[in-house]
């Protein structure tokens, strides 16, 4: 039943993936959006603050002839580009585009109207300025950029204190979502225990009332499948009634009314030809019956009978009684020795195990033996076991059988090879083993029905 | 006694008639159960012989109308279907004794006089054989040739005679001898026993012994 594990799906797997990628995508926007209103807030906090100096250097610019000029000491300027953080340049350019104060090479702004400014990013010797840009009433565009350490600062500590969060609940989703499957899978790990419990003749639909939506209707589907199988076996068990009736009615008027023309005088010839035509009779009603034992035993009778305490000693003095006649016929000593014990089973599957093993035993024992039936508790185990003193099983045959239509070879009689077949199935149904024994005298056969002994397939393959 | 076969196959009603008939019954026979129920109306019978497998109703009603009805007729169930299901099914509704087809005409025959033998009014007498038992008189014969039994010894006889074909173990035995001021052991049972057959045995009747089990009235007796 194992397939490959690469085949195999998993909901579990599926879900994570799922939501995996999900989460990654999520987190991933939600970085770029804070990263996005991060930067806004840094440059709106710091951008006035640069503006400042700028203002500073305008109001100390003073006109020389109509030539601009910065009045104001390298101390004071020094002080006016002080920062803790940041590398801060300041440039002031003519109307004619010529520097006048400042680093000189820092290019200039672009379209600027006049008694306004503006900001903006640029590299500026391998490094990314933030610079404020301020034109004044007379064309002198004044400059002042500083290094972004400061804001990316912040906008690293906004990311962190947004996204940290973000990632810790993504996280949880995960472990959430993973244990969670094995929790809402829980209901169908239940159906599994069921079903793993069941016996192979249980077609009793599985309750789904506890069942979950989800699940609710592969249970349906499940009890559907059940149900059909249900009317399958009832169909199958009518159709067993019909044919034991079709078979063994004309063969009880066969027998009878052959069984009545040997009463009457014949001819030798004529009667030696009636009796083989009565014993094949005789026979076929024999077989038909083991048949259709050996059909109900393997179908489904446990739907609806449930097993129910069985009393073994009452079990065989109730189903030993036509075999009494049988063995006084045949000159066998046909004896009991019984104790009140109790089985779980079916009553009617156990009678045909019996009816089987007296059969056997009756037929392959000659003219004066000895048959016993026995029934109690062996070394903690209860058994059921006829004996007789026929000729014994060879111990290469005993594994072969209890196959079907298995006679072992260079046996008198007339027997069917169904018996012990009858005897393994119906022990099979009870969980029980049956062993083949030479009785203490080491003659004959003794074969032991051991209860609650058999270790079924089902629970070792669960 | 006169008996009413229910059976549906021709072959097998002509043969369970003809062994009736030759046994001495005045047989009728019915091949569906409305006839049947008709034929169980009009007339009183002694022993109805009843297929469960009828071709219009189920055997088993009809058995369980004519319980209904009180009828005092014995009834013995011929059954091709399920054996002990149908058995207990048939006991229930007060069948008094059930058999599988297909069946020898002996095994028949022994039934049928068992069932006869309990259902004959009690001033009849009981025979089996050459032995034959007043019951009213509280007598038993073989041949001319009158038998002393105590009352336990003629219960037991009376027992045996109609319970002929089965083993009695010594727990049922116990059970019909039972009186109030006497516990049955299984040990006075086999004295008993033994006492009869001591009175029987030189007749030429025979009970045996099934090992573990109990005793049987032998079929060669009859």
């Amino acid at each position: 039943m194992s397939s490959t594990p690469l085949a195999r799906q998993s909901i579990r797997r599926r879900l994570l993936a799922f939501l995996v990628s999900v989460l990654l995508l999520l987190v991933g926007a939600a970085a770029a959006v804070t990263y996005w209103s991060a930067l806004r807030a840094a440059n709106d906090a710091y951008d006035r603050a640069l503006l400042d100096p700028a203002i500073d250097l305008q109001q100390n610019l003073r006109m020389d002839n109509g030539v601009p000029r910065l009045d104001l000491p390298p101390t004071a300027q020094e002080a006016l580009m002080y920062d803790q953080a940041d590398e801060v340049v300041f440039q002031i350019r003519a109307p004619d585009g010529t520097v006048i104060a400042g680093v000189d090479d820092l290019p200039p702004a672009a379209a600027l109207v006049q008694g306004h400014h503006l900001f903006y990013d640029v590299n500026y010797h391998d490094k990314d300025l933030r610079v404020a840009a301020l034109l004044n009433e007379k064309n002198i565009l004044i400059q002042v950029g500083e290094t972004r350490h400061k804001r990316n600062r912040l906008i690293g500590e906004i990311l962190v204190a947004e996204l940290v969060p973000t990632l810790l609940i993504a996280l949880a989703t995960i472990g959430l979502a993973w244990a969670g499957v094995a929790h809402g899978l829980a209901p169908l790990a239940r159906v599994r225990t069921e079903l793993l419990a069941r016996s192979p003749h249980d077609l009793r639909p599985i309750p789904n009332d506890a069942a979950p939506v989800e699940i609710a209707p592969v249970v349906d589907a499940f009890n559907g499948l059940l149900d059909r199988l249900r009317n399958a076996s009832a169909m199958q068990k009518r159709f067993f009634a019909n044919a034991a009736h079709q078979l063994r009615t004309p063969l009880a008027g066969l027998q009878m009314h052959l069984e009545l023309l040997l009463r009457r005088e014949q001819a030798p010839d004529v009667r030696a030809e009636l009796e083989r035509l009565h014993k094949a009779t005789v026979r076929t009603g024999r077989v038909t019956s083991q048949l259709l034992a050996l059909a109900k035993a393997e179908s489904a009778p446990g739907i609806e009978r449930k097993f129910e305490p069985v009393d073994l000693y009452q079990c065989v003095e109730a189903g030993a009684q036509q075999w009494v006649p049988n063995a006084i016929a045949r000159d066998i000593d046909l004896g009991f020795a019984l104790e009140h014990v109790v089985v779980p089973g079916d009553t009617l599957l156990l009678t045909e195990l019996l009816d089987s093993l007296l059969d056997n035993a009756l037929r392959y024992t000659p003219e004066g033996g000895t048959v016993t039936v026995q029934c109690g508790t062996r070394e903690g185990v209860t058994y059921l076991s006829v004996e007789d003193t026929g000729p014994g099983i060879p111990e290469s045959d005993r594994d072969k059988v209890f196959e079907r239509f298995h006679r072992v070879a260079g046996t008198q009689g007339e027997g069917s090879g169904l018996g012990l077949a009858i005897v393994r199935e119906v022990a099979d149904r009870h969980g029980a083993r049956v062993a083949i024994e030479t009785p203490e005298g080491g003659e004959g056969t003794r074969i032991v029905v051991l209860f609650g002994t058999a270790t079924r397939e089902r629970r070792d393959a669960a | 006694m006169r008996i009413l076969v229910v059976e549906d196959d021709p072959l097998l009603a002509e043969g369970l008639a003809n062994v009736l008939s030759r046994a001495g019954h005045a047989v009728d026979h019915a091949a569906t159960g409305a006839r049947a129920e008709q034929a169980l109306t009009t007339t009183e019978f002694d022993l109805v012989v009843l297929d469960i497998g009828l071709p219009d109703v189920d055997g088993f009603a009809l058995l369980q109308q004519l319980r209904a009805r009180h009828s005092p007729a014995s009834v013995l169930v011929l059954t091709a279907r399920d054996t002990v299901e149908d058995r207990v099914h048939g006991l229930d509704l007060g069948a008094n004794d059930y058999m599988t087809k297909p069946f020898s005409v002996a095994e028949f025959e022994a039934r049928v006089r068992a069932l006869l033998r309990r259902s004959a009014v009690p001033e009849a007498q009981l025979a089996a054989g050459t032995l034959s038992m007043d019951l009213s008189a509280k007598r038993a014969r073989v041949g001319g040739k009158t038998i002393e039994l105590t009352s336990r010894e003629w219960s037991l006889l009376e027992l045996f005679l109609t319970r002929a074909g089965r083993v009695l173990s010594k727990d049922q035995i116990a059970e019909r001898l039972l009186t109030q001021d006497e516990q049955l052991s299984p040990n006075a049972i086999e004295v008993y026993v033994s006492r009869l057959r001591a009175k029987i045995e030189p007749e030429g009747f025979r009970l045996r012994t099934v090992r573990g089990f109990g005793y049987l009235w032998d079929a060669g007796n009859e």
